[in-house]
């Protein structure tokens, strides 16, 4: 059984990685209820696993990872129907509204709006491009070469590319 | 606009969000974790229970086949009965030890890759119970009413009645896919025999098919 010890170590590495919560969440669910719930999913599946957390590795490519693992599996039916946890009230993660930016609110929303419309795979791939993560961080979180990365990078840039010159 | 310029608003945004927002650690501690460790567990569980009823099936159709091994007008129906449950029972065990073995933490297109050939097993498997259970339907009449009451129904009813709900129990299936490809489409808000339609019909295993080859593709572009 683990210790309170794990449990507050465990809090506090998500507490400063909660941005790869928002991020994640946030790519794979509009709707703030089910954000809500998916988060929760999330948090639930990374305490499972924090027990095989090699302390060698990056905590963030190892949450990415669940993360996004999770993210996927909870947009299809099946497994949101089976849902894991009741939904916490209040929820785990709390956002309070930040003042709108009429400057960069329309790029982000087009941004946003790309996002949507790839697949559940390039979305995790833009996601975690746009988070700064490099070829090779990318590649071991989704578990294919960096050419692999690079190639569908590229075709994704060219992809926005031709979406912005054409609004 | 170019993109390097939506990436940092992109991720100016993100930071915003992340500035405002703030783990309920509180609500943390509260949150019964081990509780929450249940998603594949829930699923394992499900699938157990249909194996714990499986595997006495498989047990009460041994003894009865047992008992009338000379009397092969029950011994053979008995024994195919015995032998659909046994495949059941092994599409469960595997299901419950790939499901109990899959952890989130491998990377992203391998667990996707294994979560997809889980799923499509599991529409395999219910496609077999759905489609073979009108067949199963004589040697069960056969069985049951030998096994609990003690009738043999060869003595009640006539041969041709036997052979006419055989071949009823094999005109339902295709009479059945008809009716799924035709109906399932529109029920949209009976979700799950929406999804029931779809296993009969095949839809549900050509689009798991077309994820997983979708998925390898992904993995295999260079």
């Amino acid at each position: 059984m683990r210790t309170n010890d794990a449990q507050t170590a465990f809090v506090d590495r998500l507490n400063r990685h909660r941005g790869i919560l928002v991020k994640v969440a946030g790519a794979y669910c509009r709707d703030p209820a089910g954000r809500e719930d998916l988060v929760a999913e999330i948090v639930a599946q990374l305490w499972r696993g924090y027990g095989r957390f090699d302390e060698r590795a990056a905590f963030s490519t190892w949450m990415y990872r669940i993360a996004v693992n999770v993210a996927i599996s909870f947009r299809r039916t099946e497994l949101r129907k089976t849902r894991n946890v009741e939904p916490a009230e209040p929820a785990i993660l709390e956002t309070l509204p930040s003042p709108p930016d009429a400057r960069s609110d329309d790029a982000l929303a087009l941004l946003r709006e790309f996002i949507e419309e790839l697949d559940e795979l390039n979305r995790a791939l833009m996601l975690l491009y746009l988070d700064d993560n490099s070829y090779a961080e990318i590649a071991a979180i989704l578990g294919i070469s960096e050419t692999n990365v690079a190639t569908k990078i590229g075709r994704i840039k060219q992809r926005l590319k031709r979406d912005i010159a054409t609004r | 606009m170019e993109l390097e310029e939506l990436k940092h608003l992109w991720n100016e945004s993100n930071r915003k969000l992340e500035a405002s927002s703030r783990l309920n650690t509180l609500l943390f501690a509260q949150w019964n974790l081990r509780k929450a460790d249940t998603l594949l567990k829930r699923l394992a569980g499900g699938t157990a229970f249909e194996l714990i009823v499986n595997l006495i099936g498989i047990v009460l159709l041994g003894w009865f086949a047992a008992d009338h091994v000379h009397e092969p007008r029950f011994f053979i129906p008995a024994a195919m009965l015995d032998v659909y449950a046994i495949a059941l029972a092994v599409a469960g065990v595997r299901q419950v030890f790939e499901l109990r073995s899959l952890d989130y933490d491998e990377p992203v297109v391998a667990i996707q890759d294994r979560v997809q050939r889980l799923k499509l097993a599991r529409i395999r498997a219910t496609m077999g119970t759905l489609l073979f259970a009108p067949l199963m339907w004589v040697p069960l009449l056969i069985v049951a009413t030998r096994g609990l009451f003690g009738i043999d129904i060869y003595a009640v009813a006539s041969p041709a009645w036997l052979v006419a709900n055989a071949l009823f129990g094999l005109g339902v299936i295709p009479i059945a896919v008809v009716i799924a490809r035709a109906f399932g489409p529109r029920l949209e808000h009976a979700t799950a025999i929406r999804s029931l339609a779809d296993q009969i019909a095949g839809r549900s295993l050509a689009a798991a098919l077309d994820d997983l080859a979708a998925l390898r593709r992904f993995a295999e572009e260079g």
